[in-house]
């Protein structure tokens, strides 16, 4: 059986590092494939979001990602890449 | 009688369903954690989905599609049984009944909107979950979550602001924390709640089983306005040209009752699905 055709979404988390105070992507994707976790979590503390690293993003729903590329349009640090590596030629 | 009553709930409290059964919401059946253990933040790892002990089986379905299929009806088939959250959708008269029984009722913010959506809900205006139980007390233990606390509710203030969501169409949902500890009345909607999607988009049913009422619509009274359509999150209405007037498809609703409450003509009724018996065994 074939490879699933899902998106690859890569994310460089060096140019994207405040995901939570951006936001764009995640209010943009009408597929809503995107995630946005914590990474930095401590005891009593509200994580900051406007601290580099202490929120990351992800894309845990990318099998239903349709390579529309609105993502990438309104990304301001050109952060996302998308590829469907196991499409039929 | 749905399989969490089979297992939760008792004939002597609400008909035996298992969210009007005390105890169920005893503070007992409060998960503590084992000393010396971490507390987990949902959402640390940004590549997983929602729900605990689903986001394993997800992640499968990059690697190997027949392999998560398994998995899922495997899980499907555990039930209560499983390690799985248990999450049912009520509609909004039993949510009712939940806030008047359970103490306390707080408003906080929704935990799926903040990852798949990334709103921030500051103060009880944008908070949009309803918390019960003694875990609210404890809200200064959930780190990431930190914004200033929850918002404690009368049972009729918890009602006004169960209508002001329900009128926003949104979709109301037991969540359950260890075993059937009734620790949440949420507020949801497709997409972004994480149990409805993994339903919906992947077929996962323990974290959102559907409600033990089905809706039912009236011919003689539709005219066909379509206000039911836009409400349903389930996908399981839409406008039939052919008679000029919705169509509800019972197969596919979850029982939440948005419909019911939006009609301008009292057309559409929750009936039982146990009194269905081409639906009784549909959760």
């Amino acid at each position: 059986m074939a490879a699933p055709n899902f998106a690859v979404i890569d994310i460089d988390r060096t140019k994207c590092t405040t995901p939570f105070d951006c936001k764009l992507c995640l209010n943009a994707c009408p597929q809503a494939v995107f995630s946005v976790g914590a990474l930095k979590v401590e005891r009593g503390r509200e994580t900051n979001p406007k601290e580099p690293g202490a929120y990351a993003l992800g894309a845990p729903h990318r099998d239903k990602c349709t390579g529309c590329n609105i993502c990438i349009e309104v990304c301001p640090v050109d952060a996302i890449k998308i590829s469907f590596p196991n499409a039929a030629a | 009688m749905c399989w969490v009553c089979d297992a939760y709930g008792d004939p002597e409290y609400g008909d035996g369903k298992w969210w009007l059964n005390p105890k169920n919401h005893s503070r007992h059946m409060y998960t503590v954690k084992k000393p010396g253990q971490k507390a987990a933040a949902y959402g640390s790892d940004p590549e997983a989905t929602a729900g605990r002990n689903v986001a394993e089986i997800m992640k499968t379905r990059f690697e190997d599609t027949e392999k998560f299929q398994k998995l899922v009806k495997e899980a499907n088939a555990m039930k209560v049984k499983g390690p799985f959250q248990i999450g049912q959708v009520i509609p909004i008269q039993e949510a009712f009944k939940v806030v008047e029984m359970s103490y306390p009722v707080a408003a906080m913010s929704c935990i799926c909107r903040i990852h798949s959506r990334a709103q921030e809900e500051r103060n009880e205006h944008e908070y949009s979950c309803t918390g019960l139980g003694v875990g609210m007390f404890k809200w200064e233990r959930w780190p990431e979550r930190y914004k200033g606390g929850v918002h404690f509710m009368t049972p009729d203030e918890a009602k006004e602001w169960l209508v002001k969501w329900n009128k926003k169409g949104m979709v109301h949902m037991l969540m359950t924390f260890g075993g059937a500890y009734v620790g949440g009345v949420c507020n949801c909607d497709y997409p972004d709640c994480g149990m409805i999607r993994n339903r919906v988009d992947y077929g996962i049913e323990t974290g959102c089983i559907k409600s033990h009422w089905v809706a039912q619509i009236d011919y003689d009274k539709c005219n066909g306005c379509g206000i039911c359509v836009q409400r349903c999150q389930f996908g399981a209405i839409k406008f039939e040209v052919t008679t000029e007037k919705t169509n509800i498809d019972q197969m596919k609703c979850f029982g939440c009752g948005l419909c019911e409450t939006a009609c301008p003509r009292n057309a559409i009724s929750l009936v039982d699905r146990v009194s269905l018996p081409g639906l009784r065994e549909v959760w």
